[in-house]
């Protein structure tokens, strides 16, 4: 090997960032931001700010303490699950505190929404949580419906629920990979997209688009069942016990997965609750909360089903949940197919609608747990207010409170047992 | 189809707007129910007063905070903090409004009843510059820490010369310009 002479080399752009940052800090008179202590060289180390702290909490995690330091994980780390940012206090390899960062894909959809008719809307809240899209979709349908006054008819609102309940299925399915994923087992998640890739294309068949479906309209839906799609969903539904019941085989008795899960990240009922966190997290933590059943909306009266829970509120209690989930959403499917009915999907709406000005209210069952809509008409075409209310981000607040006492390799493995999305928290 | 056909409103949302009637007497304004929700208006000063009796008593027992969330309804009127509750004794979502001065946009928070409602007071300063007084972490969520405007007001100028805005400035410590940096003296970290 030659070696290069330093004089003429090309320096690395990294390091050119380095010494031009550490040249405007020091004209504007600032202190350099990098530590040169040698015990903690070659981490990736979080300067505390250049401002005095804006809050109580914030002075709280970034004053250290003898022996502790903050480190940075995120906002593109391999398994934060989106662009997100966690700074970390440990203490050696025991974590002290954390605090989440938002906002690095903040989108600013609800003041879209609001410069937006009410039927276009619906495309704007697509890309919100992006591995449950129908159920984004749906609570603003629900919520404009009942703004304007008119309800869908019956075959819409059983498309609506058959569709929803494919999307529950393959999003608690991912969860399961990702989890698996999280703390270094590379084939489940493998697994998990085949399977979620069947449902993607049963939802291509039906929407004509694989994620983003701008299939929900306000009184119905954007078409009807057809060949494609109903063969697909047989087909599906004659091996998807068998694939979970394979996937379950490859992580639920797994001695590292249970040495991972178990006892970690408890949170009990009442934490939960005064958390605000929602959904199979809730329900695994022993609340029996599900919309469909605390608020029925849609058909789920008309449904046979009972509110699953579990007693231990761990990492493992909610990955059972959602596994239990997965079969009631197959088992809700095959009663949607057995009771739907003929008739139109679409009501007679036309295509720019003005409300009477009034205050709607609309709440769902998300994957991720309650996610709901409060808008505000003023007869305009278009809401005055549109509020979403996205479950992830509110359960993230659960993460200070699981994390102190842990190990920082868990960090991720707990934050992937809460199955936030990115797109959700930040809107 | 049936356009434009009225909604019922479920008889059982009855029993509940005639407790809150006994319980909060002339206290509640605007008291209403549509299809599936009971609301009233309050003012913004006795929030903690009213949220802790809904939560507190066992006829009532809205033991849940589904929705915290701010409404602004222009430059010439005010604010409004709408709290969103749910009670396994009641079939219908509670719907509180608070309002808030626009002059002077403070409130209490809601930490200490419910600790999840901090990041939706967190995103409501950020967005709508409401000042919760007692929330120990009212920091901007999304947008960045030195950004000086709030996006969802409705008076909000273009992005270009948002710190130009009317509604720019309402936490001194978001004025870089005014930060005593020589406490940071020689900042080893």
């Amino acid at each position: 090997m030659t070696k290069l002479d330093p004089e003429t080399r090309i320096p690395d752009p990294i390091e050119l960032d380095a010494i031009e940052e550490a040249r405007l800090r020091a004209a504007a008179g600032l202190a350099p931001i990098r530590s040169s202590t040698p015990e903690y060289a070659g981490f990736d180390q979080v300067g505390i700010p250049d401002r005095p702290p804006q809050t109580e909490r914030e002075r709280e995690v970034y004053s250290l303490e003898e022996g502790e330091m903050l480190i940075n994980m995120g906002p593109q780390h391999p398994s934060t699950h989106g662009v997100m940012r966690l700074v970390v206090k440990v203490r050696g390899e025991i974590v002290v505190d954390i605090d989440p960062v938002l906002g690095y894909l903040h989108r600013g959809i609800e003041k879209l929404c609001e410069n937006a008719t009410y039927t276009t809307v619906l495309t704007y809240v697509d890309p919100m949580d992006y591995l449950a899209t129908m159920h984004n979709e749906h609570a603003p349908a629900i919520a404009f419906e009942k703004l304007y006054g008119i309800r869908p008819p019956k075959r819409a609102e059983y498309i609506r629920a058959l569709v929803v309940e494919l999307e529950r299925v393959s999003s608690h399915g991912l969860m399961m990979g990702f989890l698996a994923l999280d703390m270094g087992g590379l084939t489940p998640i493998l697994y998990a997209f085949i399977n979620r890739d069947e449902i993607v294309d049963m939802q291509s068949a039906i929407s004509g688009q694989r994620m983003l479906f701008n299939f929900f309209r306000v009184g119905g839906v954007n078409f009807d069942t057809n060949d494609e799609f109903l063969s697909r969903l047989g087909t599906w539904r004659g091996h998807v016990l068998k694939n979970i019941e394979m996937n379950e085989r490859m992580i639920t008795d797994n001695e590292i997965f249970r040495a991972r899960t178990i006892n970690m990240g408890t949170l009990s009922g009442a934490d939960a609750i005064s958390l605000g966190v929602t959904g199979p997290n809730l329900r695994a933590s022993g609340v029996p909360f599900d919309v469909r059943k605390a608020h029925p909306y849609s058909i789920y009266h008309e449904l046979e089903f009972d509110v699953i829970t579990q007693q231990s509120g761990d990492s493992y209690a909610r990955y059972l949940q959602r596994i239990a989930e997965i079969k009631q959403s197959i088992h809700l499917i095959d009663q949607i197919m057995d009771k739907m009915p003929h008739g139109p999907v679409q009501a007679q709406v036309p295509g720019i609608i003005r409300p009477k000005p009034g205050r709607a209210y609309a709440a769902i069952e998300s994957p991720r747990g309650l996610y709901s809509v409060y808008s505000i008409s003023d007869g305009g075409p278009n809401p005055y207010r549109f509020r979403m209310r996205d479950p992830s981000f509110i359960s993230l607040q659960a993460m200070p409170k699981l994390m102190p006492g842990r190990l920082v390799a868990d960090t991720m493995a707990i934050m992937a047992s809460l199955d936030p999305v990115m797109g959700g928290v930040d809107k | 189809m049936g356009r434009r056909r009225a909604l019922s409103t479920p008889a059982l949302a009855g029993s509940l707007v005639r407790l809150l009637t006994e319980r909060f007497g002339s206290d509640l304004r605007d008291l209403g129910t549509d299809e599936d929700t009971v609301e009233f208006t309050i003012d913004g000063a006795r929030n903690i007063e009213v949220l802790t009796a809904l939560r507190d008593d066992p006829d009532l027992d809205f033991f849940m905070l589904a929705d915290e969330a701010a409404v602004d309804y222009g430059l010439d009127a005010h604010f409004e903090v709408v709290y969103h509750l749910f009670s396994w004794k009641h079939p219908a979502w509670l719907r509180v409004r608070a309002r808030v001065d626009r002059s002077d946009p403070r409130i209490e928070t809601i930490t200490h009843l419910w600790e999840g409602a901090s990041f939706h007071e967190r995103e409501m300063y950020d967005m709508m510059g409401i000042v919760f007084t007692g929330n120990r972490d009212l920091r901007r969520i999304y947008m960045s820490p030195d950004y000086r405007s709030f996006p969802q007001r409705r008076d909000f100028v273009l992005p270009d010369d948002a710190a130009d805005s009317p509604a720019a400035g309402v936490n001194p410590l978001e004025r870089p310009e005014t930060w005593d940096l020589s406490r940071f003296g020689d900042g080893s970290r």
